[in-house]
C-alpha cells in the first residue's frame, strides 16, 4: 500500500502532565504494530519516545497524567489551543487517578508538611484532577495504565474518521460475556467490578481476584452507594470501603462525597 | 414410545453420542461455578446440577463472535461455525427458553448464525430438581414438550427417555444395545417422580394478568427503591437464558481496508442500550430500564412470558434484587 504524502498524514502529540508516563509506555508496548501504526502519523511530539519536539498545530493530542501543578495547567491549555482533538489517556488525564485519593480528605498545606516539611506550596500544587475539569476533551481512554489494544483501536478508529469504541458498561459484563464466576457473590470478595469501566476483559476475576478499580468508575451511571451497601452487608467496614473506592476514583462525585472531611481545609 | 436407560450404561451411552458430536455437559471445576463445557472425560459429568451461571444459550448466540470479515474491495464473508455438538444435560427451562429464542432469531428475524447453531446441536435434557430460587412451575416452563432430541428423566437406578426428534431417534436407534422399552411400571415410576418433583417446588408466582399489574404499576415504589441499590451492571440479563439483545460493533485492522465484525451479548440495564443515534436515550434512568426489564420479562408477546422461572437474575445479581420478590410487591401492594 501506497503511505498516504507526509503532508496528509494527521499530526499528533503525545504529552505528559503528572503521572508515571505509564500511558505513553503502554503505546511503546504495541511493539508488533508500533512502527507500522505510527508511520501513519506524523509525529510531533513523543516525550517517552524521542526528544524531538516541534511546536506546531496538530490533530489530535494525546495527554497523559492529571492536572496537579499550575505548571501542567498552563502546559494543558497551550496543548489544548493548538489541537484539533484531545484525547485524555490514562485515568490520570481522565479523572486524577490514585493522586486524587485525598482530595477532599488533606489539604495542599497538610501535604506539602508531610512531605516536604514546609507548609508552603512551593510547587504551585494543585488539588489532582483529570484534564476534563479544566479543558474540553474529545475522547477519554481509561485505565491504570491503559490497555494496548484499546489505544490501537482508537488510533485505529481516528484514522478512519471514527469516534473510538471506549466500553461504557462495567467489568461485570466482561465476567459474564467470559463465564468467570462472581467473585462477590460467590466468595463474598470485596469486587469493585459492578461500578468500573470494562475494557480489561475482567482481568481480575479471571484470576478469582476482586476488582480494585484501575479502571476507574463509569462516568455519569456508576452507583456508589449501591457498592457501598453491598459492600457492608458482606461484612466490610465503612472505612475499608471507602477508602477502596476512594483509591482511583476520589474525584468521582458519589465517591469524592463518601469520606470527605467536613472541615477540609484542602483548597477548591 | 419411551426407553429406558440404566445409569451404569450412561459412559457407554456418552460414547456413542460422541459419534453426533462433541458432547458438552454441565461440569464444575473446582473454584467455578457450573458450565455446560466440553465433556473430556465422562467422570467429570454432573448431571444431577442445580444451574450454570451461563444459560446453554451461548451455543447458539454466542457472548462474542465474529459475524464478518470485512475487506472494502471483496466485500464481507460470513464466519459461520458448523460444527456438530451434542448439549447433554440441558433443563427443561432452558429448553423452554430456547424455544422462545427460536421464535426470534428463527421465527421472526431469522439469523443465519443462530439458526445454523440450532440446526447442527442435539439436545439431550434431563430431569432436574428445584432449589429455593426455582419457579419454572409457576412459568409453565417446568417440562419440556419440544426443543429437544432426547430427555431424560431419573427415576432411581435409570433414565426413562423420552424422543423428541428424528435426530433423537436415530441415536436411540444407534444405542439399541443400551436402551430397553420402558415397561408400564417404568412409565408408572416416571410419573410418580414427575408429580415427586412438583411437590418440591417452594417459590411461586402468580402470573395471570401480571402484564396488565405492570402495565398499571409504573409508579409504584418498589421500581426506585430497587434503582437505588441495583448497580446498572447487567449481570441479569447477561445470565438469562431468554435475553436475546445484542450489539455490533466493526473493529478495522491496520490497513484501514479490513476488519471484522463482532457481535456480543448486550443488556437493557446498560445505559447504552437505549442510546441512540444523536445521543438521545431513551431510557436514560436506571429506574427506566429496571421497570423495562421486568416488563419485559413478563410479556414476549400477548400469549407468551419471556421468563422461564431459572432464578438466575436473583442468583447472579451483585445486589441481591431479588425478581420474583419485586414481581410479588408489585403485584400485591
Ligand atoms: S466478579 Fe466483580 S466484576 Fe465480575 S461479576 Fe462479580 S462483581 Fe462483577
Ligand atoms: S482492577 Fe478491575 S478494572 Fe483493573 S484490571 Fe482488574 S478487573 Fe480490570
Ligand atoms: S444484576 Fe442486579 S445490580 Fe446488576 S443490573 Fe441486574 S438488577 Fe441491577
Ligand atoms: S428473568 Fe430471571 S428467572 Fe426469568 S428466565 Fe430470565 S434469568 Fe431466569
Amino acid at each position: 500500500m501506497k503511505e498516504p504524502a507526509s503532508e496528509n498524514k494527521p499530526k499528533i502529540g503525545v504529552f505528559s502532565l503528572t503521572g508515571c508516563a505509564g500511558d505513553q509506555l503502554m503505546i511503546l508496548n504495541l511493539e508488533d504494530t508500533l512502527i507500522e501504526l505510527l508511520s501513519k502519523f506524523e509525529i510531533k511530539s513523543f516525550q517517552e519516545a524521542s526528544s524531538y519536539s516541534e511546536n506546531i498545530r496538530l490533530d489530535i493530542a494525546f495527554v497523559e497524567g492529571s492536572v496537579s501543578t499550575e505548571h501542567d495547567l498552563e502546559k494543558l491549555k497551550e496543548i489544548r489551543d493548538k489541537s484539533s482533538l484531545l484525547v485524555a489517556i490514562g485515568d490520570c488525564a481522565v479523572n486524577g487517578c490514585v493522586q486524587a485519593m485525598r482530595n477532599s480528605q488533606t489539604s495542599i498545606a497538610e501535604r506539602m508538611l508531610d512531605v516536604y516539611g514546609v507548609e508552603d506550596n512551593i510547587y504551585r500544587a494543585l488539588e489532582p484532577k483529570g484534564i476534563g475539569e479544566y479543558v474540553r476533551v474529545d475522547f477519554e481512554i481509561p485505565g491504570c495504565p491503559v490497555e494496548k489494544e484499546e489505544v490501537f483501536n482508537t488510533l485505529i478508529s481516528l484514522l478512519n474518521g471514527d469516534p473510538p469504541l471506549i466500553p461504557d458498561y462495567p467489568v461485570c459484563v466482561e465476567c459474564k460475556l467470559n463465564g468467570y464466576p462472581c467473585v462477590i457473590i460467590e466468595e463474598g470478595k470485596p469486587c469493585l467490578g459492578p461500578i468500573i469501566t470494562a475494557g480489561c476483559d475482567a482481568r481480575c476475576p479471571s484470576l478469582g481476584l476482586d476488582c480494585v478499580g484501575c479502571r476507574g468508575p463509569i462516568k455519569g451511571e456508576t452507583n456508589a452507594k449501591a457498592e457501598l451497601e453491598a459492600l457492608r452487608k458482606r461484612g466490610y467496614p465503612d472505612k475499608y470501603i471507602i477508602n477502596r473506592l476512594r483509591f482511583f476514583a476520589g474525584n468521582f462525585p458519589d465517591i469524592r462525597i463518601l469520606g470527605e472531611r467536613k472541615n477540609s481545609k484542602g483548597e477548591k | 414410545m419411551y426407553k429406558k436407560l440404566l445409569k451404569d450404561d450412561l459412559e457407554n451411552f456418552i460414547f456413542i453420542l460422541k459419534k453426533f458430536g462433541v458432547v458438552h455437559a454441565p461440569v464444575r471445576e473446582a473454584g467455578r461455578v457450573y458450565e455446560f463445557t466440553e465433556l473430556t472425560d465422562s467422570k467429570i459429568l454432573q448431571l444431577n446440577y442445580t444451574r450454570t451461571m451461563i444459560p446453554p444459550k451461548k451455543f447458539f448466540l454466542k457472548p462474542k463472535e465474529q459475524l464478518y470479515i470485512l475487506n472494502r474491495r471483496e466485500g464481507f464473508k460470513e464466519i459461520v461455525d458448523d460444527s456438530k455438538i451434542v448439549l447433554l444435560g440441558v433443563h427443561a427451562c432452558d429448553i423452554n427458553a430456547l424455544n422462545l429464542l427460536d421464535r426470534i432469531y428463527i421465527d421472526q428475524f431469522p439469523d443465519r448464525y443462530y439458526k445454523t447453531r440450532r440446526e447442527n446441536t442435539i439436545i439431550i435434557g434431563v430431569s432436574c430438581k428445584p432449589d429455593e430460587y426455582c419457579f419454572c412451575t409457576s412459568t409453565n416452563s417446568s417440562y419440556a414438550l419440544e426443543g429437544f432430541d432426547l430427555f431424560m428423566h431419573e427415576i432411581d437406578d435409570s433414565y426413562i427417555i423420552r424422543i423428541g426428534s428424528l435426530k433423537g431417534f436415530q441415536i436411540v436407534c444407534e444405542s439399541e444395545n443400551l436402551l430397553a422399552e420402558a415397561s408400564s411400571n417404568d412409565i408408572k415410576e416416571f410419573k410418580r417422580a414427575e408429580a415427586e418433583r412438583l411437590k418440591e417446588f417452594t417459590l411461586h408466582l402468580n402470573v395471570n394478568g401480571i402484564q396488565d399489574i405492570l402495565d398499571a404499576s409504573y409508579d409504584h415504589p418498589v421500581w426506585q427503591e430497587n434503582a437505588d441499590i441495583c448497580f446498572g451492571c447487567g449481570s441479569c440479563n447477561l445470565v438469562c437464558p431468554t435475553c436475546r439483545c445484542y450489539d455490533t460493533a466493526d473493529f478495522l485492522n491496520l490497513d484501514l481496508k479490513t476488519g471484522v465484525r463482532v457481535r456480543r451479548w448486550d443488556s437493557c440495564m446498560l445505559k447504552q442500550h437505549g442510546l441512540v443515534a444523536g445521543g438521545l436515550n431513551f431510557r436514560p434512568t436506571r429506574v427506566e430500564r429496571l421497570y423495562n426489564r421486568f416488563n419485559c420479562k413478563m410479556s414476549l408477546s400477548e400469549d407468551s412470558l419471556n421468563c422461564v422461572g431459572c432464578g438466575r437474575c436473583t442468583v447472579y445479581c451483585p445486589a441481591d434484587i431479588n425478581f420474583v420478590e419485586v414481581l410479588k410487591q408489585v403485584g400485591e401492594d
